[in-house]
């Protein structure tokens, strides 16, 4: 290529306009591949979401709201309208209107699948506009968008498929963030105004916007701490906080929980902070200084005073809710594993180990510190966010896995801040003459006036064109590494959805275990349409969605004594089992069983925490330690114990042992799925082990027990 | 009569499709309550083949018909109960003799809905003269046939059918001389009702192999019933197809022909007395080298040059299955989630795309033909029947003068209609003919739908035409709504 090419080339790039069309066009290529990315294997997930959009998409919004579902905790119920977040399925909903309206009638399930990928273009284009209010670099938004849209921490609750409340939210978090940092700068009633009506959708969409309820105050405390209260941050955040919370308030599940719980005390304090700050601001303004500084003080302490009084007088009071035990177990990790067993058992509310947040953010992990360091350096107020989300988001992510989601943004933010800060620098093909930098030097003497040593900036030039190139193509190789990573882990670990497994054939050819999916549909067809699947709950969704069959329990853990009762049935013995099973009319019991194949998360694998689930709730009849051997291990083999042998889960999971009660109904190709049917009592009205003893000439144990009426639960 | 004419040229002819619904109550002609058939006609010699091969029984009349009235016949009437006549399909009626002369017309006569006895008509093409004779060959298929017996059976054991039929043809007319023949899927048929023989045999049915045969019987009056039952080994699956729905859209733009098929598929045999072993089912696979009554595989072989299949129900895609495309073959192999028992359920939908030249083409007066299969399905040893099915060819949106034939036998079609199927990006919607048959089998799984219509340059173009300018349209609206002015303050505020 000839040299005036490279000009006209270069010269393109250097318009005003051409780089905004530049910049657009990077923008969508970026929206393009954090879209294309997520599209390894597409395996729709969360059925209970998916159920859900198809119950609104059918019966309208209005009866979504009021919608009773009979046929999950059987035979509770579940009043579904006022126990979810809304903004999932009403998106996807819209979206279907939407293209209905155009005249383009895909399948619910179509925008379901695809919905994550879609929003994930949007939260790379919204981190683009995020770090842009951060840095005067727009290359450093490009970096941010791109790092956002390929990041592995991210990917992995937004494939193709994964259609979970996640999905959305991530874009609603970033964009909300981006909204308040414009908000602040611009101390502006309307960013804050449209900050407030994202921070509702977001309400509306996930848990996790707790987390902006206590970041925003966060930052606005950590501002004024800083002596920067303005009355920029006075509009913004009020206005915010107003209409956020009254959004907030609109969704059922929500209610009155942003006045009475004390995850949300934060938000309102430092609202009433604030006000404070203004009503002295005017003060000041009104009276001299000297008598002011007394004032501030004595004012100033005694309504802290009063309202933390007020704070722990209404707490013990009941008038507002202590911390519920899912935010202590983000103090204290152990916390969990004592007191509420059935957030310990998700694998996902463990604490993170190291290695996973190379795995997840990779080269980002190491310039993550850097950017946050830049951000030190400028330190505006929108500089201030980030370091206080980095260090929040930082130890969330150490507490739980899960948390490493609302990390992935910041972590990509600052690292497009460093990474572009370095190319920036290294980047420039002028080498700067010694006479430059002499000039400089002088002008440097010269101008003493300002002060502080620390503020001025040493003057740097890179004389080499080695140096720089070295430096450049180190950090190309890097970023390239970190793409091939991308891919590697998304394709690898995030794209292998749990209800297919995926193993080789011996010629090397992929072969396909789908087990799950088998069994789902022998139920779906050949089973009565009411008929009760008893199961651990986290199979509870994918039986209610994909065999549309009434279950006892599923993942939406709403009730503990209900699931601490399947745990029972499962480690108990038949005699136990059997009348818990018919008084809840359970009609097939499903276990999962990896043993022919060495599948390793299976039903024997989470029996301890049914076993200790069900402790919690009976503590007498259910004991933990029954199910070691004497030196403590957990053994299913041959020195297995008393009770882990007699144990329902245990009879079910091994082939042909002498069942009383249930007999074998399906079993799935590798015998991942197996499904018992409970058999009804014989013709005389016994039950089969009343029989069984019958038969071997057993007395009859005297059932002076059992006569009265009958006391299932002992909460 | 006209219609006979219009029927007897029905294959050189393309039938308007709106016609043709609007005939719909021809395969069904009503008659007086009180009708009964007019004794016009003998039967000279008649053999009756019934075939139980299959999952089907597939039977066939050859018979000397001789007219013995004293004017020219052209009205061959056989009875049916009416339950049999609900399961009856695939009539189709040829002269022995005289193989060009094509199908004549077979049509169900309802006269009274109430009546166990019902007829089915067939037209000569040409009135028979007094004393004259026909050879006929009427072939006919009955559906859900079959009782499992033992009703319920284990896993491993062998399933057995029984058929029951009467020894006699069901004839409205005096029979000279008949015989029937049963041929079985194997030799293995424990049971079967013996009646006493006639002239130099002793006791019928003589067994041959795979085959029984009663008769040949001496003169029977009309209406002569000799019930008999039979009990074969039938050791494969009893394939139901309770509903097939065929999609079949044209794209012009495209260039391709997309198919879709949604079954409701059952097996009609025995059932399990025992709940499923997974355990019994390997240890069969393996040593009776998968011998088994339950379905397995579904083979499917499409035409050359399919492409991109994809296999699917309700709850997604299942990853059990094959496909082998190279110059002469397209073959689907499908292996349901779970082998398929008796009384057991398996609903899924298969599709496949394919280059639109393969079955479309221009015709010299600017229409367009398009000649595909009327039916696609399995293609299986032990046979696949249909109870209902629903073909909708779907042309592209402003499609008009629809018009279509299809050598499947008419007696089976029961409606076919012009319909407007609105999809993607359609104003007007596209124009969908919907052909519905019932009982059908897999016999026919070769035969042609025709189906021409016409497709003006105006009607391609309008899909086009209407995204670009509701685009523009957009476009434009956007930069309206920019230009708005909705700041208070008119002169520009710098800002730093």
């Amino acid at each position: 290529m000839s040299a005036e090419t490279l000009q006209v080339l270069a010269d393109v790039g250097k318009g005003k306009s051409t780089r905004g069309v530049l910049r657009v066009i990077i923008l969508a290529l970026i929206a393009g591949a954090s879209i294309a990315s997520r599209l390894f294997s597409v395996i729709l997930d969360p059925w209970f979401n998916f159920r859900a959009t198809k119950y609104l998409v059918a019966n309208g919004f209005y009866n979504f709201w009021d919608w009773f579902d009979d046929r999950t905790w059987h035979p509770l119920g579940r009043v579904t309208g006022g126990t979810l977040y809304p903004g999932l399925m009403v998106t996807s909903g819209a979206i279907w209107h939407a293209l209905r309206a155009l005249t383009i009638p895909v399948d619910i399930r179509n925008v379901c699948v695809l919905l994550a990928p879609a929003f994930s273009g949007l939260t790379a284009i919204a981190a683009y506009l995020l770090t842009n209010e951060m840095t005067t670099y727009n290359s450093a938004g490009l970096l941010a968008a791109l790092f956002m849209g390929i990041a592995p921490g991210y990917i992995s609750r937004s494939v193709a498929g994964s259609y979970d409340n996640e999905a959305i939210a991530i874009f609603l978090l970033v964009f909300t963030f981006y909204l308040w940092i414009k908000a602040l700068k611009q101390g502006s009633m309307l960013w804050g105004a449209l900050c407030a009506l994202f921070y509702g959708y977001m309400v509306a969409s996930w848990g996790g916007y707790a987390f902006i309820t206590c970041l925003l105050p966060l930052h606005a405390f950590v501002l004024i701490l800083m002596g920067r209260y303005s009355t920029r941050l006075y509009v913004s955040y009020t206005t915010w906080y107003a209409l956020g919370t009254l959004a907030s308030m609109q969704i059922p599940f929500v209610g009155f929980l942003p006045v009475k719980t004390s995850e949300h005390m934060p938000a309102l304090g430092i609202f009433g902070f604030l006000q404070l700050l203004a009503f002295l601001d005017y003060v000041r303004s009104a009276i001299p200084s000297r008598q002011f500084q007394t004032f501030l003080w004595l004012f100033a302490g005694g309504i802290f005073v009063l309202s933390l009084a007020a704070l722990v007088i209404a707490t013990s009071a009941g008038v507002i809710a202590p911390w519920s035990g899912r935010f202590y177990s983000l103090w204290d990790t152990g916390y969990a594993k004592i007191h509420i067993p059935i957030i310990a058992s998700v694998s996902e509310h463990q604490p993170t180990a190291w290695p996973a947040f190379f795995f997840d953010l990779n080269l980002l992990i190491f310039v993550f510190p850097v950017g946050v360091y830049l951000c030190f350096q400028e330190l505006a107020d929108e500089h201030v966010f980030i370091i206080v989300y980095a260090v929040f988001g930082s130890y969330f992510a150490g507490v739980m896995v899960r948390l490493m989601l609302t990390l992935t943004p910041v972590v990509c933010v600052a690292g497009a801040i460093a990474i572009s800060t370095i190319l920036n620098n290294y980047l420039v093909a002028k080498t700067p003459t010694e006479e430059d930098q002499q000039a400089a030097e002088a002008a440097e003497k010269k101008g003493t006036k300002s002060g502080l040593k620390s503020a001025t900036k040493p003057v740097v030039g890179i004389y080499s064109l080695w140096s720089k190139s070295l430096m450049v193509a180190s950090m190309a190789v890097y970023l390239l590494i970190f793409v091939m990573h991308c891919t590697w882990v998304t394709s690898n670990a995030y794209s292998s959805p749990s209800v297919v497994l995926a193993s080789r054939m011996p010629d090397g050819s992929q072969h396909i275990i789908d087990d799950y999916r088998e069994a789902y549909q022998w139920l779906r067809q050949n089973t009565k349409e009411d008929a009760k699947i008893m199961s651990w709950w986290d199979y509870g969704y994918q039986i209610g969605g994909m065999a549309d069959r009434p279950t006892l329990v599923d993942n939406n853990t709403w009730n503990n004594t209900h699931i601490a009762t399947v745990g029972k049935a499962m480690s108990s013995r038949e005699e136990v089992s059997y009348p818990i099973m018919r008084q809840h009319e359970v009609d097939y019991v499903l276990v999962v069983f990896g043993g022919l194949l060495g599948y390793s998360g299976d039903d024997i694998n989470k029996f301890l925490w049914m076993v200790r689930i069900a402790e919690g709730i009976w503590p007498d009849e259910v004991s933990e330690r029954a199910f070691f051997t004497p030196r403590g291990e957990y053994r299913v083999d041959g020195e297995a114990t008393e009770t882990m042998k007699n144990s329902l889960m245990y009879k079910m999971s091994y082939y042909n042992f002498n069942n009383l009660t249930l007999e074998e109904a399906f079993t799935s190709e590798n015998w991942i799925i197996r499904i018992y049917k409970v058999k009804d009592l014989d013709n005389v009205g016994r039950d089969h082990i009343s029989a069984a003893a019958f038969e071997k000439g057993l007395k009859k144990k005297k059932a002076t027990k059992k006569r009265g009426p009958r006391v299932l639960r002992v909460d | 009569m006209k219609t006979s004419a219009v029927f007897s040229a029905l294959l050189s002819l393309l039938s308007l499709a709106s016609a043709a619904s609007s005939d719909k109550g021809s395969s069904k002609s009503t008659l007086p309550s009180t009708f009964k058939p007019p004794q016009v006609f003998k039967n000279a010699n008649l053999v009756h083949v019934i075939s139980v091969e299959k999952n089907y029984v597939k039977e066939n009349i050859n018979v000397v018909v001789e007219n013995i009235d004293k004017k020219a016949q052209d009205e061959y009437y056989l009875p049916f109960t009416a339950d049999q006549i609900s399961r009856l399909g695939g009539v189709e009626v040829k002269d022995r003799k005289d193989t060009i002369a094509g199908p004549f017309v077979a049509e169900n006569v309802e006269f009274d809905p109430e009546s166990d006895t019902q007829y089915l008509r067939i037209r000569l093409p040409k009135p028979l003269a007094p004393g004259a004779q026909q050879t006929l060959g009427i072939s006919y298929y009955i559906l859900k046939a079959y009782s499992p017996l033992p009703a319920a059976i284990k896993q491993e054991e062998q399933q057995f059918l029984t058929y029951t039929f009467s020894a006699y043809v069901p004839s409205v007319y005096t029979t000279s001389k008949q015989k029937t023949e049963v041929k079985f899927p194997s030799g293995n048929i424990p049971d079967y009702t013996k009646i006493p023989g006639s002239g130099d045999i002793k006791e019928f049915p003589q067994k041959q192999g795979s085959k029984l045969t009663y008769g040949p019987f001496d003169e029977k009056p009309a209406g002569a019933y000799e019930p008999i039952r039979v009990r074969f080994e039938f050791n494969r699956p009893v394939t139901h197809v309770a509903r097939l729905e065929r999609d079949i859209e044209v794209s012009h733009w495209g260039g391709n022909v997309a198919f879709e098929e949604r079954y409701t598929l059952y097996h009609r045999g025995a059932n399990l007395s025992s709940l499923f072993n997974r355990v019994k089912w390997q240890q069969s696979q393996y040593y009776q080298q998968g011998a088994t009554h339950a379905l397995k595989e579904l083979k499917f072989p499409l035409r050359v040059g399919s492409v991109d299949p994809y296999y699917t129900d309700v709850i997604g895609n299942v990853s059990t299955s094959r496909f082998r495309s190279n110059k002469r073959e397209a073959s689907l192999e499908i292996k349901p989630r779970y082998p398929v028992f008796g009384g057991w359920k398996y609903p899924f939908t298969i599709g496949w795309n394919s280059d639109a030249k393969n079955f479309l083409r221009k015709t010299a007066s600017g229409g367009f033909v398009l000649n595909v299969p009327f039916l696609e399905g399995p293609k299986q040893n032990e046979g696949v029947e249909y109870e209902q099915v629903e073909v909708r060819v779907i042309l592209p949106e402003g499609a008009e003068n629809v018009k279509y034939v299809t050598s499947i036998p008419t007696q089976s079609i029961s409606s076919a209609d012009v319909e407007i199927h609105k999809t993607f990006l359609d104003t007007i919607g596209r124009t969908a003919l919907v052909i519905k048959a019932r009982n059908l089998v897999d016999d026919f799984r070769d035969r042609e739908l025709v189906v021409s219509y016409d497709y003006p340059l105006s009607a391609s173009l309008r899909k086009p035409f209407i995204v670009f300018s509701s685009t523009i349209a957009f476009f434009v609206a956007v930069w309206l709504v920019g230009n708005i002015e909705l700041k208070f303050a008119s002169a520009p505020v710098s800002k730093k």
